[in-house]
């Protein structure tokens, strides 16, 4: 079953949400000052903020089936930023599983792995 | 009086169990998850999987800090039953794996959050962190 894409693009506000939301308030994803000290010189997206596009993707292809046995491992392979426009996709991985990842308008992959329902993944 | 913090994830040995934490998704923890990360779907009363595995490690964190250098490198969750918004859930973690590498430490939190009784959901967090010395 093919699976739509969803794409978004991030902003420093949706970080700060999403800090508020989980209670993860690191400051390399809302302190400005503080993240231009790190290797990344400014502010990067926490990590579940941009897997949560695929949770978003994968619930609105498989709905409650994956609200209630979805399963999924990634890797974080790269930094998402203010400003990046995230695509997450997925393919048939030929065994009921799909190949996820997030991606940002350069083709970078920031996220990658499987996602399954009730399956291996 | 305040309390005192929690270790860092760095400081914290393979093996290490945390106390069970109870706490509870309320709706509107739902809604400022959602709304967060954009997500405009309806999820008719559950919890989606991944918001359970971010506010589960929040449940965590008088238990557990992280540095500000702290990274997150892998995720796994498998959900088993749904979860629903404002049930009573308890989570049950330990970390499952450590090593250190060029001054870092790589820990792996592995946690199961129960509902009604039996295991709902389990995760694996991967954090690359500074070391202590760092």
């Amino acid at each position: 079953m093919p699976i739509p894409p969803v794409t978004r693009t991030l902003s420093q506000a949706q970080l700060e949400a999403y800090a508020d939301a989980s209670g993860d308030h690191n400051p390399v994803h809302i302190d400005p000052e503080f993240a231009r000290t790190t290797p990344f010189g400014g502010t990067i997206a926490h990590g579940m903020l941009v897997l949560a596009l695929i949770g978003e993707m994968m619930y609105a292809a498989l709905g409650e089936r994956w609200a209630a046995a979805g399963r999924l491992k990634v890797r974080f392979r790269a930094p998402a930023r203010p400003g990046d426009t995230i695509t997450a996709s997925a393919q048939p991985a030929g065994d009921g599983a799909y190949s996820v990842q997030c991606a940002n308008e350069r083709g970078e992959v920031l996220v990658e792995g499987r996602a399954s329902v009730g399956g291996a993944a | 009086m305040t309390s005192p913090a929690p270790p860092s994830i760095s400081a914290l040995p393979r093996g290490h169990e945390f106390a069970p934490v109870p706490f509870a998704v309320a709706p509107g923890d739902v809604r400022a998850y959602l709304a967060a990360v954009g997500d405009a779907h309806d999820y008719r009363g559950l919890v989606p999987p991944l918001a359970a595995v971010a506010l589960g490690l929040a449940a965590l964190q008088a238990q557990l800090s992280l540095p500000g250098g702290a990274l997150h490198t892998g995720q796994e969750v498998e959900q088993l039953a749904p979860v629903r918004a404002g049930e009573r859930l308890t989570l049950s973690g330990r970390i499952a794996q450590r090593s250190e590498r060029h001054g870092s430490v790589i820990a792996v939190i592995e946690f199961d959050i129960a509902a009604r009784g039996d295991t709902a959901l389990r995760a694996r967090t991967t954090i690359i962190a500074p070391g202590e010395g760092a």
